[in-house]
């Protein structure tokens, strides 16, 4: 390992320490509660079990039929919603927001302020056009003519959740530099905040006292009134489009870039994800989630306080979305459904059932114990031994992993034995070609790289010809990494510049310099550790593909080709290996051993269609067989034109693959050539072995 | 009052609230620096800790607010009374850890903070149903005693809350720095790996922070029910976020960063209520929060440690 | 015989049915009559909430004891409008525990909510449900108002009713108070960021301008944070000679120990929320002495009645009233008599019924006498001025004694 490690601020930092936005368990659920769950993975069973729910859903208001019980079940379908939209921000992205109750306020507070009389402006003629359209009213009140807003309930929901994505993407950008629990702290103080301005801004909200008057929703003439059950189908409708649209965004290039970001950031930067970019588009679809709910739950409880959106509220759905599986879609509905319904129901009701129950048995205690102030407790209680006993939620995102069977994890190793086996279309299909002569791929031109007082890279000049292998190598300390670091924009250059096809590439962010062309992998391997294999390669193509969030909800006619067309390639990309990780594509990567982690890399890098490649180590860990393949499989890709820069410890395997080798030594460039000079280069023996060692030698 | 001495009383006033802010937030960080949780239950060891000391309190016959104590015997009532609240919820803490939280090491994500979380409701809701759930008369033992600068004025128990503080501050970081159980602790703080590889007992490193932890929300609870003459069942809340803020503020994980984050929060949060209304005293100490994260993303005194990147 | 079996059966058969409101399983033989009772009595508010939650409890066992209502039995439902979730009071548990009353055919009137907030999810659904309740603290104008009558009415004829009179009364008078009796010049004014706190300060505020009465300042204390030194400086610093606090005692307690210590020499003064044993046991003294506490009624606590009816609190529930207890068992007479006055008429006890009875009724209370107008407010609109003086022969929690009496509040 690097020694410059411990003292810099390096991606490749020590191995062993996970990106610490990584909210994410990825452990399997323990076999005992396989027989429950197992059933479910089958697709008939699953399918059929989301009939039956959606059948008994529908059906419930009739099961019941008590007001009581369908309000308080439309409840749960709000919090349903919330739960939704904060696992797409803490579940699918990382984020760890303490303050969502913010936008479930702003969502009620937009849509009760423009459906009330809070606010009053003087009638002119502006208004006319609105009123048109059937947004305001024109009231005359004591002679004055007064404008009321009166903006359709079934406008309001859809607008509402624009106006929270709004605020989610104002809140979330300040936070964006934040590691985790800085993150959680300041969204936390937006989630204090926003319910104090909604208190003290009282001509705008009424401020303590609440709203009054919120009109209630009407559908073709018939007005939902206080009857819950109306309300209670739109929450599950709202609830039924919600699940759909984060299981379809959860299964879409956007949904990878999120778990992405979730499981390494600094990998997903280096794979094309813009961080910027989806962070955000974690925050506002989230929040816009939030806007929706809490415009359906105001507009059911006709009136709002600020008492509402405060931090027990925001605390309480990440214990929805925990306890019902982070990530899981189906799981923090179940989550959400479950707590607001222990809440609500089985906790408010439990006095009466042990009372009745001690009736029935003669028992004076029971029948006459008091549990309600005890209810937050019991909820603790609850709480408590639900994440000691059951932690990865009660459906867990991760399902089970099937197990190799005994043939393919025995199979024997078909491995490639020629370079000329990979194909063309196993890189993208169209090839290089390239012209002699041309400007060289890569040019760095006296780089220097500073970290504090310590010079990593001392004016270092390296040129990789377009089509060439270049290695690089040196002793641990020497600036290897720091090189690849400065090159995939990781790493700042203080001084230099370094030109990619003649454009210069120093300050460009990492997902920009994939996007030009560079891929890379990592000496410690960064890998998403909760995503199968075929996810992994997927998400390096992530650059190469164009649905947005949308078209990804839609599967739009152009989206859904594409999507197809990348599975499918990625298959190919694995053949690479033959059959080492073919049949391991559907299995998390965290099982997998640490040469077929660097092959997953490696397909990753090239699944994002680069023209030049820089591979860190890649042979480390292999034994001489194994890296004798990966030598041959390297050569492949070189012969189909792709231009390669390498770090390589093992000499046989550099010899075999680099037209030059470069030797790197405390950051200056010690030397450059042909494999064999810089073999006998005394300086590079000198570096590598000593000074005594060199004069042996 | 002349508007320097107002000043003046402001920042008297921030100092003895942020003193207990200060010490409130050493715990959260000396737990989140070995095991990066944010400890929610913490926020109700302090609230039990003032019922511990008003029971302790109460043995000495000490109740209400007239003053039955003078001198030795009244500093040597204070002193045990400090002390057993500061080991109960030593022992409180320690037992959180054992009973709710190791089961859960090692787990990624935040399921160990939604169980602080449980255990937080647990200890409140607890606490409302043994003891009530009016606000309680703490005993108001200390005679009286001003001094004058200007008109400004300090009370003398506002010195010793200070010195108090700054006297447990002062002993826990010289045992991080210097002892080798904190030696222990800093080196677990930084590389969990490496310091087991060296042969540091985790368990008992981790079982240390929650001690001492829980036991400096011990004392934040005595000196908060000295200093204001009443506790209930929900006092940890408020004063529990903002010394959680404040230990962001100051740089989560760092104990000098705890004392200046601390300060600073009570500082705002006086000058605040002067110069702006105390009802936005939480936006301006957020807004502020934001602004210095984004100078500075680790906090003021945090340093983006190198494995963390 | 009850095995352990069937006992387990019938647990869940009872839980399926209280679930699924299905008739027959928990029913009881007798002819039951059930007062609803909808209280946060967990989370922030609890102590207030458990106060008016026995008062209503003590009413209805104390109207058992007696058989006030012969063949009936009268039971109180408490249901709990404070949700984890909320942390205190939860509108949309309100809206559902509505339902839950609404429901349930036995109910025949509530007492409850404690806040305005969880008030105004309530009140629709209970005017749809024709079901009668009394509010023995919500003081929001907004719910009575005719104003919003079709939000709150849509039942057309009144069903919210309060044994309080709303924050339109009791803050103006007391600036009256503060004005001609106490003959203040300036006054600094602190609310509690409740709905009740922020009314109160609102028109105490309103009423001071009108009166000439200077106002300083005005500010909004956060009710769960602990130390208002700071605002205490700023109130000293301008050399206010008075200061006025709406909000209940939660946050009440902390104003009295903390303007003690700053600001102990002027005049001081609070509503109803205030008139609790919480600021005298919890304040204590000499923090608390000489604060100045309104009470919406006339002056009734050296009458005989209300002394043996807080000595049958205390022995009750180990605790002492507050005002609020005492509106909350108001609430519960207001009930009783209208039953009483269904049944020896010789109509059935429908909630129709039973509403007509509250609307028209005039009850003979430990407030007074409480009859309502046509919005179902409480006519009665004295508003009585107590002044907080240490008696050490009584215990602190002893309010009678503890509040001494001053006069009426002038009307405005």
């Amino acid at each position: 390992m690097d020694t410059m490690d411990t003292t810099t601020v390096t991606p490749d930092a020590k191995p062993g320490h996970e990106n610490t936005n990584a909210l994410h368990t990825v452990e399997a659920p323990p076999a005992r509660w396989h027989w429950l769950s197992g059933p479910f993975e089958r697709p008939g069973v699953r399918r059929a079990t989301i009939v039956l729910l959606a059948v008994f859903a529908l059906a419930f208001p009739f099961i019941t039929g008590d007001q009581a019980n369908i309000d308080a079940a439309g409840n749960a379908t709000a919090y349903a919603c919330l739960a939704l939209g904060l696992n797409i921000v803490v579940g699918f992205c990382g984020l760890l927001d303490l303050g969502y109750a913010a936008f479930f306020a702003i969502g009620a507070y937009s849509f009760g302020i423009l459906t009330s009389w809070q606010i009053t402006p003087e009638w002119s003629g502006f208004w006319s056009p609105f009123a048109a359209l059937g947004l305001v009213q024109k009231v005359v009140q004591n002679g004055h003519a007064l404008v009321h807003f009166t903006v359709s309930f079934w406008i309001m929901l859809p607008l509402s959740g624009v106006i929270a994505a709004f605020f989610g993407v104002l809140f979330g950008a300040p936070t964006l530099r934040l590691r985790g629990d800085y993150l959680a702290i300041v969204t936390l103080g937006f989630g204090e905040i926003v319910p104090i301005v909604a208190r003290n801004w009282s001509s705008l909200t009424n401020g303590a006292a609440g709203l009054n008057g919120i009109a209630s929703p009407t559908i073709f003439s018939y007005r939902f009134g206080i009857n819950a059950t109306p309300y209670y189908y739109v929450g599950i409708g709202l609830v039924a489009f919600l699940i759909f649209a984060s299981t379809r965004l959860r299964d879409s290039r956007i949904g990878r870039a999120w778990m992405a970001i979730r499981d390494d950031e600094i990998a997903a930067s280096a794979m094309g994800i813009n961080l910027t970019r989806f962070k955000l588009l974690a925050f506002g679809i989230g929040a816009g989630f939030a806007g929706m709910s809490g415009t359906f739950y105001v507009a059911k409880l006709q009136t709002a306080t600020p008492d509402m959106f405060g931090f027990p509220v925001s605390v309480m759905i990440l214990v929805m979305v925990v306890l019902g599986g982070l990530g899981s879609v189906w799981g923090v509905v179940l989550g959400a459904v479950l707590l607001q319904l222990l809440q609500s129901w089985f906790l408010g009701d439990l006095t009466q059932w042990v009372n009745a129950f001690g009736t029935l048995i003669h028992s004076g205690y029971l029948s006459s114990i008091d549990l309600t102030q005890a209810s937050e407790l019991l909820f603790g209680i609850i709480l408590v031994i639900m994440m000691l006993y059951r932690r990865e939620g009660l459906i867990p995102a991760n399902r089970r992993q099937r197990a190799l069977s005994f043939e393919q994890q025995h199979a024997t190793v078909q491995m490639q034995k020629r370079a000329s086996d990979i194909t063309l279309s196993q890189i993208g299909g169209e090839g290089y070609r390239h012209e002699p002569g041309a400007v060289p791929m890569l040019e760095i031109n006296d780089v220097t790289v500073r970290f504090g007082g310590l010079v990593a890279l001392n004016k270092v000049n390296i040129t990789v010809p377009a089509g060439g292998v270049v290695a690089v190598i040196g002793p641990n300390g020497s600036g290897k990494s720091t090189l690849f670091n400065t090159i995939t924009g990781l790493t700042r250059a203080a001084e230099g510049s370094i030109l990619f096809n003649g454009q210069e590439i120093i300050g460009l962010p990492p997902h920009e310099i994939l996007r030009l062309g560079i891929a890379r992998t990592f000496q410690n391997i960064r890998l998403f550790g909760t995503l199968t294999v075929a996810a992994n390669i997927m998400v390096g193509q992530h650059a190469r593909l164009k649905a947005g969030p949308i078209s990804a909800i839609l599967r739009s006619p152009k989206n859904l080709p594409e999507e197809k067309a990348a599975r499918a390639w990625i298959v190919e990309i694995a053949q690479i290996f033959g059959n080492r990780l073919a049949p391991r594509l559907t299995q998390t990567v965290v099982g997998l051993s640490y040469a077929n982690r660097r092959r997953v890399e490696i397909s990753r890098a090239l699944a994002s269609k680069p023209r030049l490649l820089l591979l860190d180590e890649p042979t480390a860990g292999m034994n001489t067989s194994e890296s004798l393949e990966l030598a041959e499989q390297i050569k492949g890709l070189h012969a189909l034109g792709l231009t390669i820069l390498i770090i390589e410890h093992k000499l046989d395997v550099v010899t075999r693959i680099a037209d030059k080798v470069i030797v790197l030594d405390h950051g200056d460039k010690l030397t450059e050539g042909l494999p064999d000079e810089v073999r006998r280069n005394e300086a590079v023996l000198e570096a590598y072995l000593g000074r005594g060692a060199a004069a042996h030698a | 009052m002349s508007p320097f001495d107002l000043l003046l009383q402001q920042i008297i006033n921030g100092l003895s609230l942020g003193s207990m802010y200060a010490l409130l937030a050493l715990g959260f960080t000396i737990v989140y620096g070995i095991m990066e949780l944010i400890n929610f239950s913490h926020f109700n060891v302090f609230m039990i800790g003032s019922f511990v000391a008003m029971g302790v309190l109460s043995l000495f016959g000490l109740q209400g607010q007239s003053i039955l104590m003078h001198g030795a015997p009244l500093v040597v009532a204070l002193i045990v009374a400090l002390v057993v609240t500061m080991v109960a919820c030593g022992l409180l803490g320690v037992l959180i850890e054992r009973v709710a939280l190791r089961p859960l090491r090692g787990v990624q994500g935040p399921m160990a903070m939604i169980t602080t979380i449980g255990v937080s409701y647990v200890l409140s809701n607890a606490t409302m149903l043994a003891l009530g759930a009016n606000t309680k008369n703490f005993p108001n033992p200390i005679p009286p005693m001003t001094f004058h600068i200007g008109t400004a004025q300090i009370t003398a128990f506002q010195i010793v809350i200070w010195v108090l503080s700054a006297l447990l501050m002062g002993g826990l970081y010289m045992f991080v720095q210097r002892s080798k159980l904190g030696k222990a602790m800093r080196a677990t703080a930084q590389d969990p790996d490496a310091a087991l590889m060296m042969g540091v007992e985790v368990n008992r490193v981790i079982m240390t922070a929650f001690f001492l932890g829980s036991a400096l929300a011990g004392a934040a609870g005595f000196i908060f029910g000295l200093y204001y003459n009443f506790t209930n069942f929900g006092i940890g809340f408020t004063a529990g976020l903002r010394a959680f803020t404040a230990a962001v503020l100051g740089g989560i994980g760092n104990i000098p960063g705890a004392m200046l984050g601390g300060i600073l929060i009570g500082l705002i949060e006086a000058m605040a209520g002067q110069y702006v209304g105390a009802k936005w005293a939480d936006v301006i100490i957020f807004s502020l929060l934001v602004l210095v994260l984004i100078a500075r993303p680790a906090g003021l005194l945090g340093r983006l440690a190198p494995t963390k990147s | 015989m009850i095995t352990r079996r069937s006992a387990a059966t019938l647990l869940a058969g009872t839980a399926l049915g209280a679930a699924f409101g299905l008739p027959g399983i928990a029913e009881a033989a007798d002819k039951e009559i059930i007062i609803g009772i909808n209280l946060p009595i967990t989370g922030a508010d609890a102590a207030g909430a458990k106060r008016m939650m026995n008062g209503a409890l003590l009413g209805i066992q104390q109207a058992n004891d007696a058989n006030e209502i012969p063949g009936y039995k009268l039971k109180g439902l408490v249901l709990n409008d404070a949700t984890a979730t909320a942390g205190q009071y939860d509108p949309a548990q309100a809206a559902t525990n509505a339902r839950k009353f609404v429901s349930n055919p036995k109910v025949l009137a509530a007492i409850g909510p404690e806040m305005s907030g969880a008030a105004k999810a309530m009140a629709p659904i209970l005017s749809e449900g024709d079901l009668t309740i009394i509010t023995p603290s919500a003081t929001n104008p907004d719910l009575t108002n005719p104003q919003f009558a079709a939000q709150y009415m849509p039942g057309g004829k009144p069903v919210f009713f309060r044994t309080v009179t709303t924050d339109a009364f009791q803050g103006p008078n007391m600036a009256n108070f503060y004005a001609e009796t106490l003959g203040v010049k300036d006054v600094y004014i602190l609310d509690d960021s409740g709905a009740y706190g922020v009314g109160l300060a609102d028109s105490f505020e309103a009423q001071c301008k009108a009166k000439g009465v200077k106002v300083l300042g005005r500010d909004r204390l956060d009710p769960t944070a602990s130390d208002y030194t700071a605002v205490m400086t700023k109130i000293k610093s301008l050399s206010a000679s008075s200061l006025y606090y709406g909000g209940v005692a939660g946050a009440g307690v902390k104003v009295v120990k903390e303007s003690y210590a700053v600001v102990p020499n002027i005049k001081k003064g609070a509503g109803d929320g205030m008139y609790s044993p919480d600021v005298t046991t919890g304040a204590g003294f000499p923090a608390a002495e000489g604060w100045y506490v309104t009470n919406a009624s006339p002056h009734m606590t050296e009458d005989p009645k209300v002394a043996a009816w807080i000595s049958a609190y205390q022995s009750a529930f180990n605790q002492s009233p507050d005002d609020y207890a005492i509106t909350s068992y108001d609430g519960v007479l207001v009930i009783l008599a209208a039953l009483k006055k269904v049944i020896a008429e010789g109509k059935a006890p429908t909630r129709d019924n039973v509403r007509a009875a509250v609307a028209s009724s005039t009850v003979d209370t430990l407030q007074g006498t409480v009859s309502f107008d046509a919005n179902g407010d409480i006519k009665q609109r004295v508003v009585s001025v107590f002044q907080i003086v240490h008696n050490p022969a009584y215990p602190l929690d002893d309010t009678i004694h503890q509040f001494k009496y001053i006069g009426v509040a002038p009307q405005s």
